[in-house]
């Protein structure tokens, strides 16, 4: 069942085609991971289905909506959510209020309750903190609940980056690179945290990574992009038969 | 339930609506409670000068109007230049009321509390048109387009014959149980109004920063892109910043109008603007008793210097002008200082003392 199309989408800045014609299908319920060498375009077009930037040519629909040309915020309250690269974290708050701000338009109390912050947004502010803690159960950020996001370790920024968007209740999920600079052990969890996050909460995954060995073990769905093309899609065991795919990563004999 | 709920030790939270709490003790709670005692009962004990009154008072004004600002640039990351235009126009809104229908009007002089949510409103409204331009830009090139607005309101004063060309425009004296509030208990009056401002927003305030309006403000600082990924629009949020800082500015300037019983261009001009910015940093960017401390310690400052420099007029020759040159010295100096060796600012030194004090006799 296709659930997000992305139909022949181009992305230019000047005369450098970013992507050019791609097409992908990605189904609901699956983890679908995008691969390819550095500057293929694989964080471009998570940035096309975001809303950072919008194609300059071709459609993105997802569930018979046509998000081409909406904003970020409309595109998250569609229940599409997106871990950054490069962390983008609120890094002056603790971990808790990162968390916090990710259901800021699930909050239905208005202003003037909020500045007396009596009954319903007293009340709503508590359900609201007991589904972050549900996510940082989830996501096993405890020690860190009330520690400036600033301050922590690396491994453990890109774990709140992961739990933030998971908090904003996404039915997709994109991933940009959750791996990257992490050690083996680290790594393990956050595959680990991938496949939970499908299975247990039923989001949909799209993961862009560097990790060969990641994505031939967990993904259901490759797309494999090269210098803005898409020249391969399929099952793991497809796209590794691939013979584009074997070129563009080892080169041609 | 906690079984201890006096001290940090043994009070646990159950709920989460326990942990929302703003004094998370009772003791907390106890000597808060009496240090707003003495606030609000000390005038009745003591009489001070009619000049110290009004220094008092003005302290208490400025804590709005940083009160503000601190909202805007502390919390939001957006640096304004002209916050004492916005509490212009709050004192302005006051004050052509109070030109159109006579300045001992009935709405003027029983309907003040109207009039001063009025200024606030006025302000908010501003706030949020000079605030448009967030949506396009940031950093400097946003306080820049504050700075225009500061400009812009100056001259729009100063030349308009509605505003009385900047000169003073009378305000009449209000209406209170008692009767008129005559010249005696004029500042001791304001005293309280200002008081009982003070608390609501400060309250209000706090209870904002529990909140998603508040988080919207401190995430648009931290990181624009994010917050929008996070489903808020960043550049209405900084709208809504700008407004918000606006209604606290423009209460503090109709506060103003009353207090002084008039409104003239030389209380709001770009060199107020300045100074409530150095407040909101020597009492500390992002912290919400920042706002407290700063003000007082300007105006405690600028007393003091005041002090010294009568004293040093008397011994200098008087062409060395002394006098003058030591205000603006000393409070550059100041703010240098700040900056460089103390950026938190003053709600630093507030909590480290407050730490230390809880864990005494260990030191951590």
């Amino acid at each position: 069942m296709t659930y997000l199309n992305v139909s022949d989408v181009t992305l230019s800045f000047g005369g450098l085609n970013a992507l050019t014609n791609v097409n992908m299908h990605i189904e609901k319920g699956l983890i679908t991971s995008i691969i390819g060498p550095n500057g293929a375009g694989k964080t471009s077009i998570l940035n096309c289905i975001s809303g950072f930037y919008h194609p300059t040519k071709g459609d993105i629909s997802y569930g018979g909506k046509n998000l081409t040309h909406a904003s970020p915020h409309e595109i998250s309250s569609m229940g599409i959510a997106r871990a950054f690269q490069n962390l983008e974290l609120f890094r002056g708050l603790s971990v808790l209020d990162n968390l916090l701000l990710a259901r800021h338009s699930k909050l239905d109390y208005n202003f003037f309750q909020a500045l007396v912050f009596w009954g319903k947004a007293s009340r709503v502010e508590s359900e609201n903190r007991a589904y972050v803690e549900d996510v940082i159960d989830f996501m096993e950020l405890e020690p860190y609940r009330k520690s400036l996001v600033g301050n922590l370790s690396y491994g453990v920024q890109k774990k709140v980056e992961v739990a933030r968007a998971l908090t904003l209740d996404p039915d997709l999920l994109l991933l940009d690179e959750p791996m990257a600079g992490m050690n083996v052990e680290e790594k393990e969890d956050i595959v680990r945290f991938i496949m939970d996050i499908q299975k247990e909460r039923g989001v949909t995954v799209v993961l862009v990574e560097h990790d060969l060995g990641v994505v031939m073990d967990i993904s259901d769905r490759i797309h494999v992009l090269d210098f803005g093309q898409l020249i391969g899609s399929g099952t793991p065991a497809e796209v590794a038969a691939n013979q584009k795919v074997i070129e563009a990563y080892i080169g041609e004999e | 339930m906690a079984s201890n709920r006096w001290l940090a030790t043994g009070n646990f939270f159950t709920t989460y609506q326990e942990e929302q709490r703003t004094f998370t003790t009772r003791l907390d709670q106890l000597i808060f409670s009496i240090f707003l005692l003495t606030l609000f009962i000390w005038p009745l004990l003591f009489e001070l000068s009619r000049t110290y009154m009004l220094v008092v008072d003005n302290i208490l004004i400025a804590v709005v109007a940083v009160l503000g600002l601190n909202l805007v640039t502390g919390f939001a990351g957006l640096i304004s230049i002209g916050h004492a235009a916005f509490v212009g126009v709050g004192a302005y809104t006051v004050a052509s009321c109070s030109r159109m229908i006579g300045d001992s009007h009935i709405i003027i002089t029983h309907l003040w509390p109207v009039m001063i949510i009025a200024g606030g409103l006025a302000g908010a409204v501003m706030g949020a048109i000079v605030g448009l331009p967030a949506l396009r830009l940031k950093h400097l090139y946003l306080a820049i387009a504050t700075l225009s607005f500061q400009m812009i309101f100056e001259w729009t004063i100063n030349f308009m014959a509605f505003f009385n060309q900047g000169q003073t425009i009378f305000v009449g004296r209000v209406m209170w149980l008692t009767g008129e509030v005559g010249r005696s208990d004029h500042y001791v009056f304001w005293y309280y109004v200002i008081l009982i401002v003070i608390v609501m927003c400060g309250f209000g305030v706090r209870n904002l920063f529990k909140t998603r309006y508040g988080r919207a403000l401190v995430a648009v600082r931290d990181n624009d892109r994010a917050a929008d990924a996070m489903g808020m629009h960043p550049g209405l949020t900084k709208v809504y910043a700008f407004a918000l800082s606006g209604f606290l500015a423009g209460v503090a300037g109709a506060l103003h109008a009353y207090l002084y019983r008039g409104a003239g261009i030389e209380s709001f001009t770009l060199h107020h603007s300045i100074s409530y910015l150095a407040m909101a940093i020597v009492g500390g960017l992002g912290t919400l008793n920042g706002s407290f401390w700063g003000p007082a310690a300007i105006q405690f400052l600028d007393l003091q210097v005041e002090n010294v420099a009568e004293l040093a007029g008397h011994y200098m020759p008087s062409n060395m002008n002394l006098a003058t040159a030591l205000r603006p010295l000393t409070f550059g100096l100041v703010i240098v200082l700040f900056l460089m060796f103390e950026p938190r600012g003053i709600a630093n030194w507030w909590r480290i003392v407050k730490s230390y004090t809880k864990t005494w006799p260990f030191r951590y």
